[in-house]
């Protein structure tokens, strides 16, 4: 017999939890998203589709994307088959894959710009080649792709062993066993890869030069060199179309992979001589890969005199007042990142199902469209800091929501109980025990969140006044300025940057176990 | 318990930080090549009891889309530094109150284009290509203005991209009052072709990208008082007789450029910007221009530098309608954008007028 389902009244508890949390998402992202729409319908694309580069850019973003995505893919997965066996040094470089995905647009940037730009020290020249920008993708995401994978593999000795009994070749089991389980997992990697790259910013922006711009690069020189709105609105509307379809597949592999698979499995033991062999391969695969970053590192102490000049500099904006502006908007933006992350998880957490799917909209949006929308949307607010305190808490307070769900769907029930039945009320219950309970994790989810924040340079950009620089907006305009030295202070800066997100990731780290869902 | 009282004590210290900003600042929003004498500036400053913040917000284009996009919340008091190649875009986005200086009068007549006074002429000057002389030696230089798209001459020159920069642009109207209408597109067509280069704005193009700076090319889109401004800076002991680069006077290859001064609607501080225009326009400020931005002085009675005879003037710079400027300029940036940037034909994009 089938029972009428009672649909839940709207504002039941979770409904007054998720309130704040939905309106400050429709005037933060659904009402500027709507001006986009509109007049990108109206006016934008009429002029875009009748011009054939703007096709061209599409075309190179997808291709961006999918390279970017299928080379993670095929590098990820032998190196995953490489983590399964201990060697010195291998939790380290697992721990370590995942971190360039939080470091700043602008340092990975001046990283390679150090490395292999045009005052590179190499003296080789990859500016304004696609190599450097895949060799970028593959840099921040690998990592992505890699730690899940190696989560995976030692689940599959199960089932494999189990095809072997039932009388498959190793072959025969491999394809009909192995390859469909990973399935979900690659494509999901490749998929979350695919986003990332697809509307990267930062990087085509500094190293590819106008032949390599994305459409989000496209966007923001329509915008802030020509004004040109309309067709900044299609360029936008392009890749949203895009980026709609490939986040619903992505949202759909992510339910089926979160059945079943949890933990890693300890290292297989391996031969001492063997161990060293496969470190050495493994550590200087990783070696060449994040070269960039040492170089940075190595290249900022070439010239101390930068490390003195920068923080004055009459030129530019000056590095102190970059970093007051980096710390100040991060402390400002967390008083708003910190009531709307806590209240979405908590409203997931009671089973508020719409909210979950709409909070994590911000992370696949695009910075730079954000910005556009606030321009078009509120028009008497441009210039205003309350602007850009919102889009900073809109993009980064999904960080510190999916850092927190894990830790509460995993607190003991009975603990809240019996609190409940000791007659403890819902604010003493949520000081006394939930918070205590949950606190590593809204810690380390709080760290995710200041380091998004810190490094955010599309927003930024886009929605910038001149006395607002921050450290990624101090660091690219001393790029492409001549002389050696507003170089090296761009180096000093990022390395400043690149710290103080790495300050954070240590606080990250000791939550880290309670992290679960990307 | 903690999380709030550490939430709390953030907070306070953000908000006393952000408050502590002086009252009696003026902000003045400017392109990056500006500058004056610093004693000058103190001097000013100690008279009026106004203490001048500079804001450099990038090339002109970039600096003047700034200010317009902060329309309502303006970022500066006053902006200098957009040009007449952009004052329509300044006027029509009313983002400028009129404002009658006394010292108007004692301004060159010819520069005043602004019948609001909402903008007032500080400096005018002439946008020309520039050439290193040492690397044009025993070379031929081009004799017409067409034969820069000529392969002699490939892959020597710089250019800026007249959407972010007041002498790219200056420079794409030049070509269109030489080649017309219909050919200017062919003509960056042909530069293209022939590897013309394309940087965001002056100081890219002149300090990182010219032969002289140590780039690779020795044909800049420049100022026809560069040359002066390199002996004037010179470091070489003795210092040379002559500059080490030159004027490249193509016939109709020079623009005519007036730089102007606005106050910002919704200033709070309408007096001490008026002040600061009064003074910018004042005979010490307008003397100090030609040695520190190299552009001549708006006042006439203002005195020239020794060092200014090195700076020629044009012989038959190209002129364009304050009008037509204003009306065609944002599809000229467009079609050249299309041919130059990404590379479409020119006959394709006449096609789609």
């Amino acid at each position: 017999m089938q029972t009428p389902r009672t649909s839940r009244p709207l504002l039941n508890l979770p409904g007054w939890l998720g309130l704040p949390v939905l309106l400050f998402l429709a005037l933060a992202l659904f009402y500027p998203l709507g001006r986009i729409l509109v007049l990108g319908f109206t006016e934008g694309l009429p002029v875009a589709l009748t011009n054939p580069y703007y096709g061209l850019r599409l075309a190179w973003s997808l291709a961006y994307g999918l390279g970017s995505s299928l080379l993670c893919v095929g590098l990820a997965l032998p190196l995953a088959y490489a983590f399964r066996y201990r060697f010195p040094g291998r939790d380290f470089l697992l721990g370590f894959s995942t971190v360039p995905f939080v470091l700043p647009t602008l340092v990975v940037a001046m990283g390679f710009l150090s490395l292999v730009g045009p005052k590179g020290v190499l003296g080789l020249n990859l500016y304004g080649t696609a190599w450097v920008l895949f060799w970028a993708s593959l840099l921040y995401n690998l990592g992505l792709v890699l730690r899940p994978l190696v989560a995976l593999l030692p689940a599959l000795q199960t089932p494999l062993a189990a095809a072997r009994t039932l009388g498959a070749s190793p072959l025969r089991a491999y394809w009909r066993v192995g390859v469909p389980l990973l399935l979900p997992a690659l494509l999901s990697g490749g998929s979350l890869v695919f986003l990332y790259s697809f509307t990267s910013f930062g990087v085509p922006l500094l190293l590819g030069g106008p032949r390599w711009a994305t459409l989000e690069v496209e966007t923001y020189y329509a915008l802030a060199q020509r004004l040109a709105f309309p067709e900044a609105t299609a360029l936008v509307l392009m890749q949203l179309a895009v980026t709609l379809v490939v986040l619903t597949g992505y949202l759909r592999l992510q339910e089926r992979l979160a059945l079943g698979i949890g933990g890693y499995g300890s290292p297989l033991p391996l031969a001492p001589r063997q161990a060293v062999g496969l470190a050495l391969l493994v550590w200087g695969f990783f070696l060449v890969l994040y070269s960039p970053l040492w170089n940075l590192l190595w290249r900022a102490f070439e010239r101390p005199a930068a490390w003195l000049s920068v923080w004055n500099s009459p030129d530019f904006t000056p590095g102190s007042l970059a970093l007051f502006n980096t710390l100040g908007f991060a402390g400002l933006a967390l008083l708003l990142v910190l009531p709307l992350g806590v209240l979405y998880a908590y409203a997931v957490w009671r089973g508020y199902r719409l909210l979950d799917g709409l909070g994590l909209l911000p992370l696949m949006v695009s910075p730079v469209a954000i910005g556009l929308g606030y321009l078009l949307a509120y028009p008497g607010w441009r210039g205003s800091l309350l602007i850009l305190i919102a889009a900073y808490a809109l993009l980064s307070y999904p960080l510190l929501g999916r850092a927190l769900l894990p830790a509460l769907r995993a607190m003991p029930k009975g603990v809240v109980e019996a609190a409940r039945v000791l007659g403890a009320g819902p604010w003493r219950r949520f000081v006394r025990v939930e918070w205590p309970l949950v606190q590593k994790a809204a810690f380390s989810g709080m760290a995710l969140a200041l380091a998004a924040i810190m490094g955010e340079f599309g927003a930024t950009l886009t929605l910038q006044r001149p006395e607002w620089a921050t450290l990624s907006l101090a660091i690219y305009e001393r790029l492409g300025r001549p002389g050696a030295l507003p170089f090296y202070e761009a180096v000093v800066l990022a390395v400043v940057l690149m710290g103080l997100s790495m300050a954070l990731l240590a606080l990250l780290e000791r939550g880290f176990r309670q992290r679960g869902e990307f | 318990m903690h999380l709030a009282r550490w939430l709390f004590g953030l907070g306070f210290v953000l908000t006393a930080l952000l408050a502590s900003a002086q009252p009696t600042t003026l902000t003045i929003l400017t392109h990056d090549s500006f500058s004056l004498d610093k004693n000058l500036i103190a001097q000013f400053e100690r008279q009026s009891g106004i203490r001048l913040r500079f804001l450099k917000g990038g090339d002109a284009g970039e600096m003047l889309n700034k200010a317009i996009l902060s329309k309502g919340a303006p970022i500066a008091d006053v902006i200098y530094g957009f040009d007449n190649t952009l004052l329509s875009r300044a006027l029509q986005a009313d983002i400028l109150q009129p404002y009658r200086s006394p010292e108007l009068s004692a301004l060159r007549p010819e520069l005043l284009l602004d019948q609001t006074f909402r903008a007032a002429p500080v400096d005018f000057g002439y946008v020309a290509l520039n050439y290193d002389r040492a690397y044009f030696k025993d070379k031929p230089l081009p004799e017409r203005f067409a034969d820069l798209a000529s392969p002699e001459f490939a892959r020597l020159l710089v250019v800026q991209n007249p959407a972010s920069s007041s002498p790219g642009l200056a420079f794409l109207l030049a070509t269109v009052a030489a080649f017309g209408e219909d050919g200017y597109l062919d003509f960056w067509e042909n530069l293209r072709k022939n590897g013309v280069r394309v940087v965001g704005g002056w100081s890219d193009a002149y300090y990182t990208h010219f032969t002289r700076a140590g780039g690779d090319r020795p044909l800049v889109v420049s100022y026809s008082t560069s040359p002066a401004a390199e002996l004037y800076y010179s470091e070489a002991k003795p210092k040379p007789s002559e500059p080490p680069t030159a004027n490249l006077f193509l016939p109709r290859s020079s623009f005519f450029q007036v730089e102007y001064v606005g106050i910002l609607k919704g200033t709070r501080n309408l007096r001490a910007a008026q002040r600061f225009v009064d003074w910018l326009l004042s005979r010490p400020a307008q003397e100090n221009i030609p040695t520190q931005m190299w552009v001549y002085p708006a006042r006439r009675e203002a005195r020239l530098p020794e060092v200014f005879r090195f700076a020629a003037v044009p012989p038959e710079p190209a002129r364009l309608a304050p009008q037509q400027i204003a009306q065609h300029r944002e599809r000229w940036i467009r079609e050249w954008t299309q041919v130059v940037v990404q590379g479409q034909s020119a006959e394709a994009v006449r096609a789609r007028r």
